[in-house]
Protein backbone atom coordinates (compact mmCIF):
# COMPACT_ATOMS: atom_id res chain seq x y z
CA UNK A 1 0.00 0.00 0.00
CA UNK A 2 1.63 3.35 -0.49
CA UNK A 3 2.16 5.68 2.26
CA UNK A 4 -1.00 7.79 3.22
CA UNK A 5 0.74 11.35 1.55
CA UNK A 6 1.60 9.68 -1.35
CA UNK A 7 0.18 11.67 -4.12
CA UNK A 8 -1.47 9.54 -6.85
CA UNK A 9 -0.26 9.76 -10.17
CA UNK A 10 -3.34 7.75 -11.66
CA UNK A 11 -5.67 9.50 -13.62
CA UNK A 12 -8.63 7.66 -12.53
CA UNK A 13 -7.71 7.97 -8.51
CA UNK A 14 -6.71 11.20 -8.53
CA UNK A 15 -9.79 12.11 -9.62
CA UNK A 16 -11.90 11.04 -6.67
CA UNK A 17 -12.76 12.62 -4.02
CA UNK A 18 -10.09 12.91 -1.22
CA UNK A 19 -11.58 11.14 1.33
CA UNK A 20 -13.00 8.58 -1.31
CA UNK A 21 -9.94 7.95 -2.25
CA UNK A 22 -8.40 7.51 1.64
CA UNK A 23 -10.85 4.42 2.23
CA UNK A 24 -9.89 3.04 -1.15
CA UNK A 25 -5.84 3.25 -0.42
CA UNK A 26 -5.93 0.55 1.99
CA UNK A 27 -6.98 -2.13 -0.32
CA UNK A 28 -4.37 -0.42 -3.17
CA UNK A 29 -0.77 -2.29 -3.50
CA UNK A 30 1.67 -1.30 -5.61
CA UNK A 31 3.27 -3.52 -8.38
CA UNK A 32 5.66 -3.27 -10.79
CA UNK A 33 4.99 -3.32 -14.46
CA UNK A 34 7.75 -4.70 -16.41
CA UNK A 35 8.46 -4.21 -19.95
CA UNK A 36 7.09 -6.68 -22.09
CA UNK A 37 5.28 -8.99 -19.24
CA UNK A 38 2.04 -10.36 -20.28
CA UNK A 39 -0.61 -9.60 -17.29
CA UNK A 40 -3.14 -11.23 -18.90
CA UNK A 41 -3.32 -13.49 -21.56
CA UNK A 42 -6.53 -13.28 -24.38
CA UNK A 43 -9.16 -15.32 -23.13
CA UNK A 44 -7.61 -15.37 -19.87
CA UNK A 45 -8.69 -14.85 -16.35
CA UNK A 46 -8.73 -11.19 -14.51
CA UNK A 47 -8.66 -11.24 -11.43
CA UNK A 48 -7.56 -7.60 -10.63
CA UNK A 49 -8.07 -4.28 -11.65
CA UNK A 50 -4.42 -2.37 -12.15
CA UNK A 51 -4.75 1.41 -12.55
CA UNK A 52 -1.05 2.54 -13.85
CA UNK A 53 0.83 5.12 -12.13
CA UNK A 54 3.31 5.11 -15.67
CA UNK A 55 4.15 3.03 -18.49
CA UNK A 56 1.55 1.95 -21.12
CA UNK A 57 0.32 -1.19 -21.46
CA UNK A 58 -1.12 -2.71 -25.17
CA UNK A 59 -4.70 -4.56 -25.18
CA UNK A 60 -4.03 -6.98 -28.18
CA UNK A 61 -6.19 -8.72 -30.09
CA UNK A 62 -5.29 -12.36 -31.39
CA UNK A 63 -6.36 -13.24 -34.50
CA UNK A 64 -6.87 -16.79 -35.85
CA UNK A 65 -3.71 -17.21 -37.62
CA UNK A 66 -2.10 -16.05 -34.31
CA UNK A 67 -1.46 -12.63 -35.34
CA UNK A 68 -1.44 -9.75 -33.01
CA UNK A 69 -2.95 -6.02 -33.19
CA UNK A 70 -3.63 -3.85 -30.70
CA UNK A 71 -6.99 -2.36 -30.13
CA UNK A 72 -6.38 -0.05 -27.13
CA UNK A 73 -3.74 1.40 -25.17
CA UNK A 74 -3.48 2.18 -21.69
CA UNK A 75 -1.32 4.75 -19.46
CA UNK A 76 -1.79 6.51 -16.21
CA UNK A 77 -5.00 7.84 -17.31
CA UNK A 78 -6.78 4.72 -17.36
CA UNK A 79 -7.19 1.31 -15.86
CA UNK A 80 -6.32 -2.38 -17.30
CA UNK A 81 -9.39 -4.66 -16.16
CA UNK A 82 -12.38 -3.41 -17.61
CA UNK A 83 -14.03 -6.89 -17.22
CA UNK A 84 -14.02 -6.58 -13.63
CA UNK A 85 -15.63 -3.49 -13.94
CA UNK A 86 -18.49 -4.78 -15.98
CA UNK A 87 -18.69 -7.67 -13.50
CA UNK A 88 -17.06 -10.12 -15.69
CA UNK A 89 -13.79 -11.89 -14.64
CA UNK A 90 -12.62 -13.16 -18.58
CA UNK A 91 -11.17 -10.87 -20.81
CA UNK A 92 -11.03 -11.00 -24.48
CA UNK A 93 -7.52 -9.35 -25.54
CA UNK A 94 -4.42 -10.04 -23.91
CA UNK A 95 -3.29 -7.15 -22.04
CA UNK A 96 1.15 -6.73 -22.08
CA UNK A 97 3.16 -4.03 -20.80
CA UNK A 98 5.15 -1.76 -23.54
CA UNK A 99 7.07 0.44 -21.23
CA UNK A 100 7.62 -0.27 -18.47
CA UNK A 101 5.95 1.35 -15.04
CA UNK A 102 4.15 0.95 -11.78
CA UNK A 103 0.36 0.64 -11.19
CA UNK A 104 -1.80 0.67 -8.03
CA UNK A 105 -3.23 -2.92 -8.12
CA UNK A 106 -6.93 -4.09 -6.14
CA UNK A 107 -8.28 -7.66 -6.21
CA UNK A 108 -11.99 -8.73 -7.68
CA UNK A 109 -13.73 -8.66 -4.04
CA UNK A 110 -12.42 -5.58 -3.30
CA UNK A 111 -13.30 -3.48 -6.16
CA UNK A 112 -16.40 -4.88 -6.07
CA UNK A 113 -16.95 -3.81 -2.50
CA UNK A 114 -15.35 -0.48 -3.46
CA UNK A 115 -17.95 0.07 -6.29
CA UNK A 116 -21.04 -0.86 -4.20
CA UNK A 117 -19.60 1.51 -1.27
CA UNK A 118 -19.03 4.99 -3.31
CA UNK A 119 -20.91 6.48 -5.96
CA UNK A 120 -17.81 8.51 -6.94
CA UNK A 121 -15.74 5.68 -7.97
CA UNK A 122 -18.54 4.49 -9.73
CA UNK A 123 -19.19 7.06 -11.84
CA UNK A 124 -14.86 7.52 -13.00
CA UNK A 125 -15.26 4.00 -14.11
CA UNK A 126 -18.17 4.13 -16.02
CA UNK A 127 -16.81 7.16 -17.57
CA UNK A 128 -13.25 5.52 -18.19
CA UNK A 129 -15.10 2.60 -19.93
CA UNK A 130 -17.49 5.11 -22.19
CA UNK A 131 -13.78 6.87 -23.16
CA UNK A 132 -11.99 3.53 -23.64
CA UNK A 133 -14.68 2.72 -26.13
CA UNK A 134 -14.39 5.73 -27.83
CA UNK A 135 -10.54 4.52 -28.42
CA UNK A 136 -11.55 1.13 -29.56
CA UNK A 137 -14.35 2.70 -31.71
CA UNK A 138 -11.53 5.22 -33.60
CA UNK A 139 -8.72 2.37 -33.97
CA UNK A 140 -11.39 0.46 -35.70
CA UNK A 141 -12.45 3.41 -38.20
CA UNK A 142 -8.25 4.26 -38.61
CA UNK A 143 -7.55 0.64 -39.35
CA UNK A 144 -10.34 0.82 -42.31
CA UNK A 145 -9.51 4.54 -43.46
CA UNK A 146 -6.07 5.48 -43.12
CA UNK A 147 -2.66 5.00 -44.44
CA UNK A 148 -0.06 3.24 -42.78
CA UNK A 149 1.98 6.49 -41.90
CA UNK A 150 -0.72 8.48 -40.57
CA UNK A 151 -1.34 5.49 -38.59
CA UNK A 152 1.90 5.24 -37.12
CA UNK A 153 1.93 9.19 -36.49
CA UNK A 154 -1.09 8.69 -34.54
CA UNK A 155 -0.04 6.13 -32.59
CA UNK A 156 3.46 7.44 -31.70
CA UNK A 157 1.39 10.32 -30.52
CA UNK A 158 0.11 8.17 -28.08
CA UNK A 159 3.11 6.51 -27.07
CA UNK A 160 4.84 9.82 -26.85
CA UNK A 161 2.36 10.99 -24.67
CA UNK A 162 2.62 8.23 -22.38
CA UNK A 163 6.28 8.13 -22.21
CA UNK A 164 7.31 11.60 -20.19
CA UNK A 165 10.07 11.96 -22.57
CA UNK A 166 11.09 12.64 -25.79
CA UNK A 167 13.09 9.17 -26.50
CA UNK A 168 11.71 5.73 -25.45
CA UNK A 169 12.39 2.50 -26.73
CA UNK A 170 10.21 1.05 -29.00
CA UNK A 171 11.26 -2.53 -30.99
CA UNK A 172 9.86 -3.05 -34.89
CA UNK A 173 8.26 -6.15 -33.40
CA UNK A 174 5.71 -4.24 -31.28
CA UNK A 175 5.46 -1.71 -34.01
CA UNK A 176 4.10 -3.80 -36.40
CA UNK A 177 1.88 -5.66 -34.21
CA UNK A 178 0.96 -2.24 -32.82
CA UNK A 179 -0.20 -1.68 -36.93
CA UNK A 180 -1.28 -4.62 -37.96
CA UNK A 181 1.34 -5.19 -40.86
CA UNK A 182 4.49 -7.04 -41.59
CA UNK A 183 7.88 -5.25 -40.56
CA UNK A 184 8.90 -4.07 -44.29
CA UNK A 185 5.92 -1.97 -44.04
CA UNK A 186 6.83 -0.60 -40.49
CA UNK A 187 10.27 0.18 -41.86
CA UNK A 188 8.68 1.73 -45.05
CA UNK A 189 6.36 3.96 -43.01
CA UNK A 190 9.49 4.89 -40.56
CA UNK A 191 11.51 5.69 -43.26
CA UNK A 192 8.70 8.43 -44.57
CA UNK A 193 8.18 10.14 -40.92
CA UNK A 194 12.28 9.84 -40.12
CA UNK A 195 13.01 11.88 -43.45
CA UNK A 196 10.44 14.49 -42.86
CA UNK A 197 12.46 15.20 -39.79
CA UNK A 198 9.54 14.47 -37.52
CA UNK A 199 11.13 11.37 -35.61
CA UNK A 200 14.58 9.89 -35.43
CA UNK A 201 14.39 5.91 -35.16
CA UNK A 202 17.73 3.76 -34.17
CA UNK A 203 18.44 0.40 -32.94
CA UNK A 204 15.00 0.19 -31.16
CA UNK A 205 15.09 3.64 -30.04
CA UNK A 206 12.30 6.29 -31.29
CA UNK A 207 13.22 9.56 -30.70
CA UNK A 208 10.08 12.16 -31.48
CA UNK A 209 12.08 15.57 -32.92
CA UNK A 210 9.09 17.64 -34.47
CA UNK A 211 5.51 16.84 -32.06
CA UNK A 212 3.74 19.73 -33.77
CA UNK A 213 4.81 18.18 -37.28
CA UNK A 214 4.09 14.51 -36.55
CA UNK A 215 0.54 15.75 -35.36
CA UNK A 216 0.05 17.19 -38.53
CA UNK A 217 1.28 13.98 -39.76
CA UNK A 218 -1.21 11.72 -37.72
CA UNK A 219 -5.02 11.19 -38.48
CA UNK A 220 -7.48 13.06 -36.82
CA UNK A 221 -8.33 9.90 -34.86
CA UNK A 222 -5.83 11.13 -32.66
CA UNK A 223 -7.68 14.11 -31.59
CA UNK A 224 -11.18 12.92 -31.66
CA UNK A 225 -10.65 10.48 -28.94
CA UNK A 226 -8.16 12.57 -27.53
CA UNK A 227 -11.33 14.98 -26.97
CA UNK A 228 -13.46 12.20 -25.69
CA UNK A 229 -11.09 11.31 -22.89
CA UNK A 230 -11.13 15.25 -22.06
CA UNK A 231 -14.80 15.35 -22.05
CA UNK A 232 -15.34 12.55 -20.28
CA UNK A 233 -12.73 12.50 -17.97
CA UNK A 234 -11.01 15.72 -17.99
CA UNK A 235 -7.69 14.73 -18.46
CA UNK A 236 -6.73 14.66 -21.94
CA UNK A 237 -6.06 11.00 -23.46
CA UNK A 238 -2.92 11.47 -21.66
CA UNK A 239 -1.15 12.54 -18.35
CA UNK A 240 -0.53 16.56 -18.89
CA UNK A 241 2.88 17.90 -19.88
CA UNK B 1 -14.63 -13.89 0.13
CA UNK B 2 -17.27 -11.69 1.47
CA UNK B 3 -20.61 -12.34 1.48
CA UNK B 4 -23.19 -9.73 -0.15
CA UNK B 5 -25.17 -7.73 1.91
CA UNK B 6 -28.93 -9.66 2.57
CA UNK B 7 -31.59 -7.81 1.15
CA UNK B 8 -34.30 -7.29 3.91
CA UNK B 9 -37.35 -8.12 1.44
CA UNK B 10 -35.55 -10.93 -0.37
CA UNK B 11 -36.51 -14.19 -2.60
CA UNK B 12 -40.77 -13.94 -1.50
CA UNK B 13 -42.03 -13.33 -4.54
CA UNK B 14 -45.82 -14.51 -5.10
CA UNK B 15 -46.56 -17.54 -7.42
CA UNK B 16 -48.68 -18.01 -10.12
CA UNK B 17 -50.01 -14.60 -10.32
CA UNK B 18 -52.98 -13.76 -12.40
CA UNK B 19 -50.53 -11.16 -13.48
CA UNK B 20 -48.88 -13.84 -15.96
CA UNK B 21 -50.65 -12.69 -19.18
CA UNK B 22 -48.48 -10.86 -20.57
CA UNK B 23 -49.77 -8.15 -23.31
CA UNK B 24 -47.26 -8.76 -26.28
CA UNK B 25 -43.96 -10.71 -26.08
CA UNK B 26 -40.80 -9.09 -25.76
CA UNK B 27 -38.56 -10.05 -28.74
CA UNK B 28 -35.43 -7.77 -27.15
CA UNK B 29 -32.95 -10.38 -26.37
CA UNK B 30 -31.62 -8.38 -23.14
CA UNK B 31 -35.49 -7.35 -21.75
CA UNK B 32 -36.62 -11.26 -22.32
CA UNK B 33 -33.54 -12.40 -20.20
CA UNK B 34 -34.93 -10.02 -17.36
CA UNK B 35 -37.14 -12.28 -14.47
CA UNK B 36 -40.59 -11.58 -14.87
CA UNK B 37 -41.61 -9.14 -12.01
CA UNK B 38 -38.45 -6.66 -13.03
CA UNK B 39 -39.41 -6.68 -16.40
CA UNK B 40 -43.08 -6.15 -15.37
CA UNK B 41 -42.36 -2.68 -13.89
CA UNK B 42 -40.11 -1.77 -16.16
CA UNK B 43 -42.43 -1.90 -19.29
CA UNK B 44 -43.84 1.21 -16.96
CA UNK B 45 -41.20 3.03 -18.96
CA UNK B 46 -41.51 1.09 -22.28
CA UNK B 47 -42.84 2.81 -24.78
CA UNK B 48 -43.03 0.69 -28.59
CA UNK B 49 -41.17 2.61 -31.42
CA UNK B 50 -41.05 2.22 -35.20
CA UNK B 51 -37.13 2.00 -36.53
CA UNK B 52 -37.63 3.47 -39.77
CA UNK B 53 -34.88 2.79 -42.89
CA UNK B 54 -32.03 4.98 -43.20
CA UNK B 55 -33.51 6.67 -40.16
CA UNK B 56 -30.72 8.73 -37.82
CA UNK B 57 -31.43 8.11 -34.32
CA UNK B 58 -28.90 10.11 -32.74
CA UNK B 59 -25.97 11.93 -35.08
CA UNK B 60 -22.25 11.80 -33.79
CA UNK B 61 -21.28 13.78 -30.93
CA UNK B 62 -25.08 13.96 -30.90
CA UNK B 63 -27.69 13.65 -27.31
CA UNK B 64 -29.05 10.32 -26.56
CA UNK B 65 -32.31 11.20 -25.22
CA UNK B 66 -33.64 7.51 -24.93
CA UNK B 67 -32.41 3.99 -24.90
CA UNK B 68 -33.85 1.39 -27.57
CA UNK B 69 -34.26 -2.00 -27.32
CA UNK B 70 -34.22 -3.09 -30.51
CA UNK B 71 -37.41 -5.48 -31.08
CA UNK B 72 -36.59 -6.48 -34.65
CA UNK B 73 -34.14 -4.91 -37.55
CA UNK B 74 -30.23 -3.22 -37.68
CA UNK B 75 -29.21 -0.57 -36.20
CA UNK B 76 -25.36 0.26 -37.39
CA UNK B 77 -23.30 2.40 -35.20
CA UNK B 78 -20.67 4.88 -37.21
CA UNK B 79 -17.93 6.67 -36.85
CA UNK B 80 -17.84 9.67 -39.02
CA UNK B 81 -13.79 10.90 -39.60
CA UNK B 82 -12.65 14.71 -40.50
CA UNK B 83 -13.11 14.44 -44.42
CA UNK B 84 -16.77 13.58 -43.84
CA UNK B 85 -16.07 9.58 -44.30
CA UNK B 86 -18.21 7.30 -42.24
CA UNK B 87 -16.61 3.50 -41.00
CA UNK B 88 -19.60 1.33 -39.96
CA UNK B 89 -17.91 0.44 -35.79
CA UNK B 90 -20.66 -1.61 -34.76
CA UNK B 91 -24.20 -3.37 -35.34
CA UNK B 92 -26.74 -3.70 -33.21
CA UNK B 93 -30.02 -6.20 -33.56
CA UNK B 94 -32.96 -7.59 -30.76
CA UNK B 95 -29.83 -8.64 -29.51
CA UNK B 96 -28.74 -5.43 -28.04
CA UNK B 97 -29.66 -1.70 -27.12
CA UNK B 98 -28.68 1.12 -28.92
CA UNK B 99 -27.91 4.03 -26.64
CA UNK B 100 -24.94 2.84 -24.09
CA UNK B 101 -23.77 5.93 -23.00
CA UNK B 102 -26.97 6.17 -21.29
CA UNK B 103 -26.55 3.22 -19.48
CA UNK B 104 -23.27 4.63 -18.27
CA UNK B 105 -24.11 8.28 -16.88
CA UNK B 106 -22.71 9.96 -20.31
CA UNK B 107 -25.83 11.76 -22.54
CA UNK B 108 -23.52 12.19 -25.74
CA UNK B 109 -22.60 9.98 -28.21
CA UNK B 110 -19.27 10.01 -30.34
CA UNK B 111 -21.50 7.66 -33.16
CA UNK B 112 -24.27 8.26 -35.41
CA UNK B 113 -26.85 5.35 -34.78
CA UNK B 114 -28.89 4.64 -38.35
CA UNK B 115 -31.44 2.16 -38.79
CA UNK B 116 -30.14 -0.48 -41.56
CA UNK B 117 -32.66 -2.87 -41.55
CA UNK B 118 -36.05 -1.43 -40.93
CA UNK B 119 -37.73 -2.89 -37.76
CA UNK B 120 -38.86 -1.66 -34.24
CA UNK B 121 -37.65 -0.83 -30.95
CA UNK B 122 -38.87 -0.61 -27.09
CA UNK B 123 -37.61 3.25 -26.26
CA UNK B 124 -36.98 4.09 -22.65
CA UNK B 125 -35.95 7.76 -21.58
CA UNK B 126 -33.00 8.57 -19.75
CA UNK B 127 -34.67 9.11 -16.48
CA UNK B 128 -37.08 5.71 -16.41
CA UNK B 129 -33.64 3.82 -17.23
CA UNK B 130 -31.96 5.43 -14.29
CA UNK B 131 -34.46 4.30 -12.01
CA UNK B 132 -35.22 1.06 -13.61
CA UNK B 133 -31.23 0.48 -13.13
CA UNK B 134 -31.81 1.98 -9.69
CA UNK B 135 -33.97 -1.17 -8.90
CA UNK B 136 -32.73 -4.19 -10.74
CA UNK B 137 -29.73 -5.37 -10.23
CA UNK B 138 -31.01 -7.67 -13.03
CA UNK B 139 -31.03 -4.72 -15.48
CA UNK B 140 -28.05 -3.37 -14.14
CA UNK B 141 -26.04 -6.69 -14.80
CA UNK B 142 -27.82 -7.13 -18.41
CA UNK B 143 -26.65 -3.82 -19.72
CA UNK B 144 -23.06 -4.51 -18.19
CA UNK B 145 -22.84 -7.60 -20.08
CA UNK B 146 -24.18 -6.17 -23.11
CA UNK B 147 -21.47 -3.44 -22.88
CA UNK B 148 -18.78 -6.03 -22.51
CA UNK B 149 -19.81 -8.04 -25.09
CA UNK B 150 -20.44 -4.80 -27.94
CA UNK B 151 -17.14 -4.08 -26.82
CA UNK B 152 -15.83 -7.08 -28.35
CA UNK B 153 -17.69 -6.51 -31.54
CA UNK B 154 -15.81 -3.22 -31.77
CA UNK B 155 -12.76 -4.74 -30.58
CA UNK B 156 -12.62 -7.74 -33.62
CA UNK B 157 -13.97 -5.01 -36.17
CA UNK B 158 -10.72 -2.71 -35.08
CA UNK B 159 -8.30 -6.02 -35.72
CA UNK B 160 -10.27 -7.19 -38.71
CA UNK B 161 -10.18 -4.05 -40.38
CA UNK B 162 -6.32 -3.90 -39.83
CA UNK B 163 -5.39 -7.55 -41.27
CA UNK B 164 -8.41 -8.83 -43.14
CA UNK B 165 -9.44 -9.00 -46.80
CA UNK B 166 -12.66 -6.89 -48.26
CA UNK B 167 -14.45 -10.60 -49.69
CA UNK B 168 -13.59 -11.90 -45.78
CA UNK B 169 -15.09 -8.81 -44.29
CA UNK B 170 -17.95 -8.73 -46.62
CA UNK B 171 -18.96 -12.69 -45.75
CA UNK B 172 -18.46 -11.34 -42.07
CA UNK B 173 -20.97 -8.31 -42.57
CA UNK B 174 -23.03 -10.47 -44.40
CA UNK B 175 -23.17 -13.18 -41.64
CA UNK B 176 -23.93 -10.47 -39.11
CA UNK B 177 -26.74 -8.51 -41.01
CA UNK B 178 -28.12 -12.61 -41.94
CA UNK B 179 -28.34 -13.09 -38.01
CA UNK B 180 -30.42 -10.11 -37.53
CA UNK B 181 -32.44 -9.90 -40.56
CA UNK B 182 -36.09 -12.10 -40.91
CA UNK B 183 -35.34 -14.15 -43.27
CA UNK B 184 -32.51 -15.24 -46.12
CA UNK B 185 -33.39 -12.28 -48.02
CA UNK B 186 -33.15 -8.60 -46.92
CA UNK B 187 -32.14 -5.00 -48.08
CA UNK B 188 -28.68 -3.84 -49.22
CA UNK B 189 -27.17 -0.85 -50.95
CA UNK B 190 -23.67 -0.65 -52.47
CA UNK B 191 -23.54 2.80 -50.68
CA UNK B 192 -23.95 1.19 -47.37
CA UNK B 193 -21.85 -1.55 -48.21
CA UNK B 194 -19.20 0.51 -48.97
CA UNK B 195 -19.81 2.68 -46.18
CA UNK B 196 -19.67 -0.63 -43.95
CA UNK B 197 -16.16 -1.91 -45.34
CA UNK B 198 -14.84 1.29 -46.04
CA UNK B 199 -13.84 0.84 -49.01
CA UNK B 200 -14.96 2.16 -52.89
CA UNK B 201 -17.98 1.10 -54.59
CA UNK B 202 -15.70 -1.44 -57.23
CA UNK B 203 -13.91 -3.00 -54.49
CA UNK B 204 -17.40 -3.70 -53.20
CA UNK B 205 -18.43 -4.85 -56.47
CA UNK B 206 -15.65 -6.75 -56.91
CA UNK B 207 -15.87 -8.62 -53.35
CA UNK B 208 -19.31 -8.89 -53.88
CA UNK B 209 -18.83 -10.98 -56.96
CA UNK B 210 -16.24 -12.90 -55.49
CA UNK B 211 -19.38 -14.15 -52.76
CA UNK B 212 -21.73 -14.59 -55.58
CA UNK B 213 -19.34 -16.72 -57.91
CA UNK B 214 -19.10 -19.00 -55.22
CA UNK B 215 -22.95 -19.38 -55.06
CA UNK B 216 -23.24 -18.03 -51.61
CA UNK B 217 -25.10 -15.07 -52.05
CA UNK B 218 -27.45 -13.92 -54.26
CA UNK B 219 -27.10 -10.30 -54.93
CA UNK B 220 -29.26 -7.40 -57.13
CA UNK B 221 -31.04 -4.56 -56.88
CA UNK B 222 -30.41 -3.61 -53.53
CA UNK B 223 -31.35 -7.30 -51.85
CA UNK B 224 -29.02 -9.57 -50.66
CA UNK B 225 -30.23 -13.20 -50.43
CA UNK B 226 -27.77 -15.66 -48.20
CA UNK B 227 -28.02 -18.66 -50.33
CA UNK B 228 -25.28 -20.74 -48.58
CA UNK B 229 -25.18 -20.12 -45.01
CA UNK B 230 -22.11 -23.02 -44.15
CA UNK B 231 -20.29 -21.70 -47.01
CA UNK B 232 -20.43 -17.71 -46.22
CA UNK B 233 -19.20 -19.16 -43.01
CA UNK B 234 -16.56 -20.57 -44.27
CA UNK B 235 -15.29 -17.34 -45.89
CA UNK B 236 -15.83 -15.14 -43.50
CA UNK B 237 -12.55 -14.77 -41.65
CA UNK B 238 -12.83 -16.02 -38.10
CA UNK B 239 -13.64 -12.63 -36.65
CA UNK B 240 -17.47 -13.54 -36.66
CA UNK B 241 -17.11 -16.17 -34.83
CA UNK B 242 -14.78 -14.56 -32.12
CA UNK B 243 -17.81 -11.63 -31.09
CA UNK B 244 -20.37 -14.54 -31.20
CA UNK B 245 -18.57 -16.62 -28.97
CA UNK B 246 -18.26 -13.31 -26.58
CA UNK B 247 -22.07 -12.57 -27.15
CA UNK B 248 -22.84 -16.51 -26.16
CA UNK B 249 -21.03 -16.39 -23.18
CA UNK B 250 -21.99 -12.95 -21.90
CA UNK B 251 -25.58 -13.18 -22.83
CA UNK B 252 -26.28 -16.64 -23.91
CA UNK B 253 -27.91 -15.91 -26.82
CA UNK B 254 -25.29 -16.45 -29.63
CA UNK B 255 -24.47 -12.95 -30.52
CA UNK B 256 -27.54 -12.33 -32.38
CA UNK B 257 -30.95 -12.95 -32.79
CA UNK B 258 -31.74 -16.51 -32.81
CA UNK B 259 -31.09 -17.33 -36.40
CA UNK B 260 -34.66 -17.53 -37.93
CA UNK B 261 -35.75 -21.67 -38.80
Amino acid sequence: MPPEDAAVRNGLLAALPPEELERLRPRLRAVELPFDQTLFPADGVVEAVLFPEGGMVSLLATLEGGDQVEVGIVGREGLIGLPLVFGDNRSLVEARVQMEGTALRIGAAALRDAMEASAALRLVLNRYALAFQALVTMTAACNARHALEQRLARWLLIAHDRAGADEFAMTHEFISMMLGVRRPGVSLAAGVLQKAGLIRYVRGRMAVTDRPGLEAAACECYHVARREFARLLGTGAAPPG
Amino acid sequence: MQALPATPCARSRPIATPHQHQPSTIRNGLLAALPPQDLARLRLGLRPAELPFDQILFSAEGVVEAVLFVESGMVSLIATLDDGKQVEVGIVGREGLVGLPLAFGDDRSLVEARVQQEGTALRMNAADLRDGMGESAALRSQLNRYALAFQAQVTTTAACNAFHPVAERLARWLLIAHDRADGDRFPMTHDFLSMMLSVSRPAVSIAAATLQNAELIHYGRGRIEVTNRPGLEAASCGCYHVARREFARLLGNGGGAPRPR
